[in-house]
């Protein structure tokens, strides 16, 4: 599992071997790409149809052709996105049933008493922060939200967009509260994407992992003490790690 | 001596003898007139108030010269002192000039334009009107002020209010008959209520544009809102002053309010009040035959949504308040958000914040120690 990679520099005396560790697949990191790049879209298309009697919606929706446009671009955006939320779905329902999902993304308790030290350590009543596995309470909170959001996003956006087909199935009533709730959430996960991920990936540490696919040793060591220490012990197996008491 | 102090005194004596010659002219110029006026009515009423005299125009029209003493001395005109010679500039004595208008339309029209004397500011905006736009594109009955306000026997035009829609009915039969049974037109001839539109309510009075212009449309919701939202007078009739509001916030609402406010001209179908409630006939919401009777409401939607199935009109939150009874799902989804949204603000502003000050902190201690 481990790869040592030479780092490229041009001095020949000390050989600084700088050892890293996979963490994301190329699948998972295009499907970041893809996720970023399509939420970005959405985003910038969907907020000045929200807020179309401020200035700079004004600017941006000039004319009726350019409203078409947009909408044309955010229905075309969303398409995408559901593209790649039944890929990521069916791949993760085939890891299932070939049973290789490795689960480490599943909330558990562990995750709760994670958050609770970590909140203690926050306010100087602990001095450690708790030690984290391949993903922390943090990692799990913004992919759980981010799934639950775009499902909502996902049906919601569906329902304004055929409302006419839908209610033949299901109470008109529907129509007027997915207008609210595709409005609402948008600005619910703005706020916690801009707030909660930005800080974690780009102000605690610059953690580029998604795209590289690779995390370096010491921040392996630093943020994910528990898999690091599980990687690195892994080939002497009969000795007690002693890792579970953190 | 006594030259020189007449010399001396000339200029106190012509601001005195101008000044009494002046006043004498506001004392006195009235009285003249209207003695004058009095004069030239009785004058040509001495061979016009003979219900015989008429004359033939050369299109064979037979025109009627007679007007009747009591009826001019009704108008509001008459009484003022507002002389025959006023309109009819041409006619100062007997024997008349000849008259060399081919029919009476012609002549009509032709004589209107000395309104323009004194009501110059109305007479104005009727030259910006539909009227005269079809008068100009050579429909030669389009109206002109006397068609509305009388020749002779001038009254005032709303007394009583009832006069208005009347009047207008006169061309526009078929819009005057659909609005008396409206919920507007009954109250008005039923019940002579002062509060519910007449024709010139909406249409406007003397510069009467086009109603079927995309500008009017989008304009059209904030004209029933000057009324709908006026909470004194709708408290009066039990009826709800948030409608226009809830309006505003539907998705129509929402859409025409763009259009208004950019792009009045372009055409758009978002639905404005008429499209679901009617024009000339607007009727209460719980006579069956309304529109918009829960009964009927399908069948309106379906004129814009063709082919929208019975659940549709569910999605219409009906111009009320997100309530539980009324808008179950839109209840739920109001009332999570309204915990949701700013609890994901304060839990992540706050662990952030906590986050941002521990790192400068314990940076602050290393760099210290």
């Amino acid at each position: 599992m481990n790869q040592s990679k030479q780092s490229p520099t041009s001095s020949p005396n000390p050989v600084k071997l700088v050892r890293t560790f996979p963490r994301f697949s190329v699948s998972q990191r295009w499907e970041h790409a893809v996720l970023l790049v399509c939420i970005a879209i959405l985003l910038l298309t969907g907020l000045p149809q929200k807020y179309a009697a401020s200035t700079w919606s004004q600017a941006i929706i000039s004319t009726p052709e350019r409203l078409e446009v947009i909408q044309l671009i955010h229905h075309i955006t969303a398409l995408v996105l559901t593209g790649l939320v039944f890929y990521h779905l069916g791949k993760t329902f085939y890891l299932i049933i070939r049973r290789k999902l490795p689960g480490d993304m599943l909330p558990t308790i562990q995750d709760i008493k994670d958050a609770w030290n970590m909140l203690l350590y926050l306010i100087y009543i602990k001095k450690q922060k708790p030690a984290f596995g391949k993903y922390n309470f943090e990692q799990k909170v913004t992919y759980w939200f981010l799934f639950f959001s775009i499902g909502i996003m996902m049906i919601s956006g569906y329902v304004m967009w055929f409302p006419e087909t839908i209610t033949r199935v299901i109470p008109g009533g529907v129509i007027p509260a997915a207008i609210m709730a595709h409005s609402t959430e948008a600005i619910a996960t703005t706020i916690f994407i801009v707030i909660w991920h930005f800080y974690h990936v780009h102000l605690e540490r610059l953690n580029l992992s998604i795209f590289s696919g690779w995390l370096n040793e010491e921040d392996m060591k630093k943020y994910h003490t528990l898999e690091y220490n599980q990687l690195v012990r892994k080939p002497r197996k009969n000795q007690d790690s002693g890792d579970n008491n953190l | 001596m006594s030259k020189h102090n007449v010399v001396k005194k000339l200029p106190g004596v012509f601001l005195v003898v101008g000044f009494l010659i002046l006043s004498s002219t506001l004392l006195f110029t009235p009285t003249q007139a209207k003695e004058l006026a009095q004069e030239t009515e009785t004058y040509c009423l001495s061979c016009h108030s003979d219900p015989n005299l008429k004359t033939t125009l050369p299109s064979g029209e037979t025109l009627s010269l007679y007007i009747s003493p009591e009826q001019l001395k009704d108008s509001v005109h008459s009484p003022n002192g507002i002389e025959c010679e006023a309109c009819h500039t041409n006619i100062t004595t007997y024997p008349h000039p000849k008259i060399d208008y081919q029919n009476v339309r012609e002549l009509s029209r032709s004589y209107y334009s000395a309104c323009q004397k004194c009501h110059p500011d109305n007479y104005t905006k009727t030259m910006d009107s539909m009227h005269a736009q079809a008068a100009e594109a050579g429909n030669l009955d389009a109206p002109i002020c006397t068609d509305c306000h009388g020749s002779h026997y001038v009254h005032p035009p709303d007394q009583p209010r009832t006069l208005i829609p009347s009047t207008c009915g006169n061309c526009h039969s078929e819009e005057y008959s659909i609005y008396q049974s409206s919920i507007h037109g009954n109250a008005l001839i039923q019940e002579s209520n002062p509060d519910v539109p007449v024709c010139t309510t909406c249409h406007g009075v003397h510069n009467i544009q086009d109603p079927r212009t995309q500008q009017f449309r989008v304009e059209e919701p904030d004209l029933c809102a000057s009324c709908h939202a006026n909470q004194e007078m709708m408290s009066k009739y039990g009826l709800s002053a948030d409608v226009y509001d809830l309006y505003s916030l539907s998705w129509h609402g929402v859409d025409v309010s763009v259009y208004d406010a950019r792009w009045p001209t372009i055409q758009h179908n978002s639905a404005v009040c008429t499209d679901c409630h009617g024009i000339h006939d607007i009727l209460n919401p719980d006579d069956p035959n309304s529109s918009v009777n829960p009964k009927n409401l399908l069948v309106t939607c379906q004129k814009c949504h063709p082919g929208v199935g019975p659940n549709w009109t569910g999605a219409w939150t009906g111009h009320y308040e997100i309530s539980l009874e009324r808008t179950p799902f839109l209840y739920y989804v109001d009332w999570f958000y309204s915990i949701f949204t700013p609890m994901i603000l304060w839990i992540c502003g706050i662990y952030v914040a906590l986050q941002i000050i521990r790192l400068i902190v314990s940076r602050a201690r290393r760099s210290l120690r």
